[in-house]
């Protein structure tokens, strides 16, 4: 990751730090804890948790929002399980997804897992193959997903309003 | 009590003042005040003709209270009580004026209001002191002994000063020999010395020891007259008062009489119990009867209870030349009386246990600092090899990690200060001894902030020791290829490192001292958040705490160096010495007391009392009444403010006398404006008042200042009383809640203020009236803009109309 920005500013930290979950970035004191507790780190160079903590810090909103690090994180929430500073790192990244979500920055793989939960309640689809299996292990076939009420909570929470677009990140 | 005869000696600065305050006619005003018999105008009182002027008419018998006003009021007040009390009045008897800063060149732009104002402040205070009463002046005995708590570095060298200037000297040490963490440590930054060297006694065995630093053991330190050594000792409990404390002292026994063992050694040798030696690091066993190091004091053998047969065994006994094991020794009790009491109980390692994923406690070869020490040290279990501990093998390849436990939000968040330089120590004596060593130090920040201290980390990396900065995230261990992997992450280049190490040293955080929070307890002193002792002031009392006659050094208020401890070692003997060196304390009873008749024993003002100096004791059946310590008093009067039925009062500003002033303060107006009560406190709020007078910033002289000790005397009634006196407004100025000079006091007098307001609501009166302001010396410009905007509020308000019950 490079730094584009040639100036610093504290407007975009303090955007995340008034969302939910981006209360602490600015904590932060920069001891690479978890960068070196990333299972996503140690297998490519393109995801640091650290550097997309200093890159928010300084201000790097652009290169953020529509860049596709953050999309890397797979939640593992060591980071966060061990940071001195207690900067609640995986969310924060959440944070960051959120903001981008609304800039309609959104790779397709989330985009496909919003439909799923809106047109079938689940994020992963019931395929034929899974419902065989289960019959030959003598479990119940999937019960189909109570709609009405799912659709009710998606509307209460303001998720059925989010415009999932399709955006550069892949 | 004979009649009450007023003398008022007004100053005009020079004819200063006199050029705005009409002094023709405050003189007038003045005369015909009721009880005034004498008047003087003059250049200045407080000093050379002016002060014989007060003297005379004392000594002459023409006045018997006296009112000066005077500039900078808190130092002339010095110089007149003085000179009064030397002319034969009771010093308390007096009441000093400001009519330069708070009067005349605040309202310069306005003379004749000024000069209303003027007229007004000296009525308020010849009011006063037609009401004062004589105080009396008390002496409090204080021993010239001190018990010095704490047998490290710190213990020793403040034990020292005091000895040395002649106090007699007790010093507790718990462990069975001196030196602390320090004699562990064996090596310190900057100078790589023996921890062990101390300032030996400079004065009479200076001609026996010839320098002045010597090795504990050779010091003299135990020779030095009036020094009473006690190990294995601890302090159980604590009574009685500054200056006259009995301190009870657990001894336990040591089964080696001191007076007869000759250290020769041949104890250990029939010993039969061998034990993982604690001191060492478990690097090496010791007998269950055993010493350090041959370089301790006292060099004097000690069994461990825990581990030893005793009489089932005895071969210890049988073997001692000089008969010096006696094991049917008892725990005794040791009561002392001693004047000042010194904590200088130090500071420990964190336990990194905690932190699972460094595996300490699991992986022999993960140490700390303190383990890596016994190591470097020639005496210790390895002789100065440094070893992984698992096989014993040569440590080739080390990796240090710093902040292990410290600048930690889930365990110790600050920064222990002296971890970085311990690793930069270690590292080059381990690199200067064996220099194919491969040394890394992983970092957050390197802090090597004291004198010589970036020299050092310099030489560190000419020496070719490695830097990663970045926190480890994880220590593994391959128990096949015997190798720990640090995982890391360089930061500077942005790169994941996996370190391959055999030894891997923590530097845990620094914290207090085991047993801190009992001794806290049973000395009454406070804790910071971090654990540690906590002083008066960080900046002005760093030595010394709120419990007046115990005061503090060394690590037991925060980690430090070595140089730092022995300032802070000297500097405790000072203040200790000064303490104590008068053999009294002497001070006026400007203290509280109470009306035994009114009290309901509620206990709020022994809670309040920011200096334990209130105590329910028995009156009768069931009963109990609030008892004032004149000790422990400081006056400030936040008890008088607490007492929710009046029955506590200070002897030096009665309730009366505070009516009496206000009634006087908003007797005359002489402006267009609304008057303001602005009731100050007498430290920062008044110094804030004092400066925008100084620096001659402009407010309206509708605004009457009544100073009082603390904010927090103020009761909600008397806020009602100043509305019913006929002030449109008032305001009340305190320090800074956290800078308050009695501590809770500004706090104290916030709740009033927040009360007040409610009932005002509820009266009909506009809150908005009354309100709260914090301030300090360096604020004068918020008094004098608070004061305008204050009036400004006011007078959109309209006139306060009460109706009079």
């Amino acid at each position: 990751m490079t730094y584009e920005e040639k100036s610093v500013s504290s407007k975009f930290s303090d955007e995340i730090r008034h969302r939910l979950g981006g209360e602490t970035i600015a904590f932060c004191y920069q001891c690479g804890t978890c960068a070196s507790s990333c299972p996503v780190a140690k297998v490519t160079d393109k995801y640091n948790p650290r550097e997309i903590i200093k890159l928010s810090l300084l201000g790097a909103r652009k290169e953020i929002v529509a860049g596709d690090t953050i999309w890397l994180c797979c939640s593992c929430y060591n980071c966060q399980e061990r940071c001195p500073q207690e900067v609640e790192i995986a969310d924060v990244i959440y944070t960051l997804r959120n903001i981008a979500i609304q800039e309609g920055n959104v790779p397709d793989i989330y985009v496909a897992f919003a439909e799923g939960i809106s047109n079938e309640g689940r994020i992963v689809p019931v395929s034929k193959f899974a419902e065989k299996k289960r019959e030959e292990y003598g479990l119940p076939p999937i019960k189909p997903a109570n709609m009405d009420a799912l659709r009710k909570i998606l509307q209460a929470t303001s998720f059925s309003k989010i415009q999932f677009k399709k955006g550069e990140a892949q | 009590m004979s009649e009450v005869k007023v003398g008022v000696f007004l100053s005009d600065c020079g004819k200063q003042l006199s050029k705005i305050l009409d002094f023709d006619a405050i003189i007038d005003f003045v005369k015909n005040v009721s009880g005034v018999t004498y008047v003087a105008r003059g250049s200045e009182f407080w000093r050379g003709q002016g002060l014989q002027t007060i003297v005379d008419s004392i000594k002459t018998g023409k006045v018997n209270r006296v009112v000066v006003a005077e500039s900078v009021s808190k130092i002339s007040e010095i110089t007149i009580t003085k000179a009064v009390e030397e002319a034969g009045l009771n010093a308390s008897l007096v009441d000093v004026v400001d009519l330069k800063d708070h009067c005349a060149w605040p309202h310069r732009d306005a003379p004749s209001e000024a000069t209303e104002k003027a007229k007004a402040m000296i009525l308020a205070s010849i009011e006063r002191v037609k009401l004062l009463e004589p105080i009396e002046k008390l002496e409090f005995p204080t021993l010239k002994s001190v018990l010095v708590i704490g047998g490290g570095i710190a213990g020793m060298q403040t034990a020292e000063d005091l000895a040395d200037m002649g106090f007699e000297v007790h010093l507790v040490e718990k462990e069975s020999f001196l030196g602390g963490l320090a004699a562990r440590a064996v090596r310190f930054f900057p100078t790589d010395d023996c921890a062990i060297c101390i300032q030996s006694p400079t004065s009479d065995l200076k001609t026996v020891t010839n320098t002045s630093r010597k090795c504990v053991y050779r010091s003299g330190f135990s020779e030095i007259p009036n020094i009473n050594i006690l190990t294995n000792s601890k302090v159980v409990k604590v009574e009685g008062v500054p200056g006259n404390y009995k301190v009870t002292i657990e001894k336990k026994p040591r089964y080696v009489n001191e007076k007869k063992c000759v250290g020769c050694d041949l104890c250990t040798t029939v010993c039969p119990i061998e034990v993982p030696d604690e001191y060492n690091a478990k690097l090496k066993t010791r007998k269950a009867i055993y010493i350090n190091t041959p370089l301790v004091y006292p060099p004097v053998y000690v069994i461990d209870a825990e581990t030893c047969k005793f009489n089932e065994c005895a071969k210890c006994v049988e073997v001692c030349p000089t008969n010096a094991i006696e094991l049917n020794q008892k725990t005794e009790q040791i009561t002392l009386d001693v004047g000042s009491i010194i904590v200088a109980t130090g500071f420990k390692e964190y336990d990194p246990s905690v932190i699972k994923e460094y595996h300490y406690g699991e992986y022999p070869d993960v140490i700390t600092h303190l383990e890596l020490a016994r190591m470097i040290d020639g005496f210790g279990p390895t002789n100065g090899e440094i070893i992984r501990p698992s096989d014993r093998k040569p440590a080739k390849r080390i990796v240090f990690v710093q902040c292990v436990g410290s600048r930690d939000r889930r365990w110790n968040p600050y920064c222990s200060s002296i971890c970085c330089m311990i690793s930069l120590k270690h590292a080059t004596l381990i690199k200067e001894a064996f220099p194919e060593t491969d040394i890394t130090i992983c970092y957050i920040d390197i802090r090597a902030t004291g004198r010589e201290h970036e020299y050092y980390y310099e030489k560190a990396r000419e020496m070719g020791i490695n830097f990663v900065k970045g926190r480890p995230a994880e220590i593994s261990h391959d128990p096949e290829e015997k190798v720990l992997t640090v995982d890391v992450e360089d930061e500077l280049l942005g790169r994941l490192l996996e370190l391959k190490a055999d030894l891997v040293v923590l530097a845990p955080a620094m914290v207090p001292a085991e047993g801190t929070k009992e001794l806290a307890e049973i000395l009454g002193l406070e804790l910071d958040q971090d654990g540690f002792f906590k002083e008066y002031n960080p900046k002005l009392r760093p030595t010394e705490t709120k419990r007046r006659g115990i005061f503090l050094c060394g690590g037991a208020t925060f980690p430090k160096d070595a140089p730092t401890t022995s300032l802070h070692a000297h500097s405790a003997a000072v203040k200790t010495a000064k303490f104590l060196t008068k053999g009294k304390i002497t001070k006026y009873q400007k203290t509280a007391v109470v009306n035994e008749d009114y009290c309901g024993d509620c206990e709020f003002c022994p809670v309040t009392c920011p200096y334990g100096a209130i105590t329910l004791v028995p009156k009768d059946e069931g009963h109990f009444v609030a008892q004032v310590s004149d000790l422990l008093c400081e006056g400030c009067g936040v008890c008088v403010g607490t007492c929710p039925v009046g029955a506590i009062e200070l002897r030096h500003l009665r309730p009366n006398q505070i009516s009496a002033q206000m009634k006087a303060l908003l007797s005359v107006n002489g402006t267009s404006k609304p008057l303001i009560l602005a009731i100050s406190c007498s430290e920062c709020g008044n110094a804030a008042v004092d400066s925008s007078g100084m620096a001659m910033m402009q407010y309206p002289a509708n605004i009457r200042v009544l100073k009082v000790p603390c904010a927090g005397l103020l009761q909600v009634q008397q806020i009602f009383e100043a509305f019913k006196t006929g002030a449109q407004g008032v305001m009340v100025i305190g320090c800074k809640p956290d800078g308050c000079h009695y501590e809770v006091g500004s706090e104290k007098a916030k709740r009033k203020v927040d009360l007040a307001k409610i009932l005002l609501k509820e009266y009909g009166i506009e809150p908005e009236r009354l309100e709260m302001f914090n301030m300090v010396y360096i604020e004068g410009d918020k008094f004098a803009e608070t004061a305008r905007k204050m009036t400004e509020r006011i007078e959109k308000l309209g006139l306060l109309q009460l109706i009079s019950s």
